[in-house]
């Protein structure tokens, strides 16, 4: 997603990425950054929650109002409602490539030293 | 003005997860110069429009190709959609494989906010949502070059077209 912000921006309309994994700003260098500790697949909030959704919209927007730096990175002050471990957030099964990647791990197990 | 709150990006991704997806960052900035361009109205005046990851779909359009996928796992399809500014779950899929998205098949909104962006030009917050919104299907694997640059410039050229103030980008 920060590739596309980088062209948008770059096309002249200025963007703001709602990000979770934000360190990869180091990586792709986003224009405007608004750091969320929310879970894959719900970047705005909970299911029917209009009041979070509500206050990562008007925080976002904040961001692009007064960021003034390229690279301005914000940490959005939001708490999910959930712990980690009662918060669902993978597929039914595993995506293709995480099911290639276990696969060959079992098949080729670490050496021990 | 101080945060309060370091977003922990790792949180919810697992341990598996975030040692492969570190494995891919820096610890540094390598990334090349960051384009910018002003906010040049006050947000009351901007026109806006959302862009979401979640590979969504208005029913009856072509969805997102998760055979293509499933047959290359290091790819994911590069291609991008329209969404209706009132579009809502129930008109639109939701093809993404590394997430769970019945949240977003109850409530779009937790992907892409339509409602609230609505709720908010009516109060005045922002100038107008824009006419249409987007999404692309966030998994590009090791290949990123279509996305960039052929999804990327078409869906800044159709906000351009639209005359799009400000867009608000939304990984899932």
């Amino acid at each position: 997603m920060g590739l596309v912000a980088r062209v948008i921006e770059a096309a002249g309309i200025s963007t703001v990425t709602l990000e979770m994994i934000w360190p990869y700003q180091r990586l792709v260098g986003m224009p405007r950054v608004a750091a969320i500790e929310h879970p894959f697949g719900r970047p705005w909030g909970d299911v029917g929650d209009i009041e979070r959704r509500d206050a990562v919209l008007r925080a976002a927007l904040d961001v692009a109002a007064h960021a003034r730096e390229p690279g301005h990175v914000e940490h959005l002050p939001f708490r999910w409602h959930e712990e980690p471990e009662a918060t669902k957030w993978h597929p039914a099964e595993p995506s293709p490539i995480i099911a290639m990647i276990k696969a060959r791990q079992r098949s080729q197990p670490p050496q021990r030293s | 003005m101080t945060s309060p709150h370091t977003v922990d990006p790792w949180r919810f991704t697992g341990s598996f997860l975030q040692k492969m997806l570190s494995r891919a960052i820096p610890d540094e900035a390598t990334h090349p110069t960051i384009p910018w361009t002003p906010l040049r109205k006050p947000l009351s005046e901007c026109r806006v429009a959302l862009l979401s990851t979640a590979g969504l779909s208005m029913k009856g359009d072509t969805p997102f190709d998760m055979a293509y996928e499933r047959a290359h796992p290091t790819r994911g399809d590069a291609s991008w959609r329209r969404i209706a500014s009132n579009a809502t779950a129930e008109q639109v899929e939701v093809h993404h494989l590394h997430i769970d998205t019945r949240y977003i098949e109850r409530d779009l909104g937790v992907a892409l906010p339509l409602d609230r962006l609505h709720a908010l030009a009516e109060e005045g917050v922002i100038g107008e949502v824009a006419a249409t919104h987007y999404s692309i299907m966030g998994y590009q694997g090791s290949d990123t070059s279509k996305l960039e640059q052929r999804s990327a410039p078409e869906i800044a050229a159709a906000m351009r077209s639209e005359e799009v103030d400000l867009a608000l980008l939304a990984p899932v």
